[in-house]
């Protein structure tokens, strides 16, 4: 139960970044390209962040047993 | 024998350095920054083909006029001392075959939802080696076509991008699919548990499980 619950929230985190980007590119790319690409990167690595933090920890400790 | 010397066989091994830029992760950082930029400019110049008043697609009347525009461009030949816009005479053909059989119709499709989906991969990493190899194959034709603009800077990031495939999605989805499905000369943690499932030849079941 806990590896799928950390593997949906990582999976659920770069579906996320996928989301910000259109989001982003639709709403300031006309204006600011600056704009749009730093809530991208933002973004990357808060879900790089969920991955290294809850899904890599979950997963490691399953291996380790 | 001279020519046994000339064909030798010997594996000559990188630099510390290129395996440093190319192969470890303490570079991923800055990888990620050059990946997500190139899926940046990627998804931006998709989705205003995708969607908008400007799109390609989707639209009222036959799609893809503006592709077609574009192609009329390209091939056309001005009179002397006016020079083609495309170099090579057999891109013309191909062009103008495609113009002739009205393909921007559908190929507008095409271009629209691969820039999308090569820019949305590229930010989130997932596949990024191949990824970046179908951006680097558009510029190419971009550039083929006559068209400069982003697609020169574009392409060398792409080329390195695709160079650095082992770390450059470290920092994204490649992270964790990569070593589920490894390649096809050292298979993931994933692709060994199907590969024990499945009843694989020898060879492969070897492969497989080693």
């Amino acid at each position: 139960m806990q590896r799928a619950v950390a593997l949906g929230l990582g999976i659920l985190a770069w579906i996320g970044v996928a989301a910000v980007a259109v989001a982003s590119v639709n709403a300031w790319s006309g204006d600011n390209q600056v704009l749009a690409f730093l809530p991208i990167i933002g973004a990357v690595v808060v879900a790089w962040a969920v991955g290294e933090v809850v899904t890599a920890r979950v997963f490691g400790e399953q291996e380790d047993r | 024998m001279p020519l046994e010397r000339i064909f030798r066989r010997q594996q000559l091994h990188d630099p510390g350095f290129v395996r440093l830029i190319f192969s470890d992760t303490l570079l991923a950082p800055l990888w990620m920054v050059a990946r997500v930029y190139l899926g940046y400019q990627w998804l931006l110049a998709g989705w205003h083909k995708l969607y908008g008043d400007d799109r390609w697609i989707y639209v009222a009347g036959p799609d893809g006029l503006p592709l077609k525009s574009f192609w009329e461009r390209s091939v056309a030949i001005p009179a002397p001392p006016g020079r083609p816009v495309i170099s090579y005479d057999w891109y013309r053909d191909f062009l103008d075959f495609m113009l002739r059989h009205e393909w921007y119709q559908w190929f507008s499709w095409i271009i629209a939802i691969g820039e999308v989906t090569i820019g949305i991969a590229l930010i989130i990493g997932v596949f990024t080696g191949f990824a970046a190899l179908a951006g680097a194959f558009m510029n190419f034709n971009f550039l083929l076509a006559g068209s400069a603009s982003t697609n020169p800077v574009l392409f060398i990031i792409a080329l390195l991008v695709m160079f650095g495939w082992k770390v450059a999605g470290w920092i994204g989805v490649d992270r964790w699919l990569l070593p589920a499905l490894g390649t096809p000369w050292e298979p993931g943690t994933a692709a060994r548990e199907v590969g024990r499932g499945l009843h694989l030849p020898a060879v492969h079941r070897e492969a497989a499980t080693s």
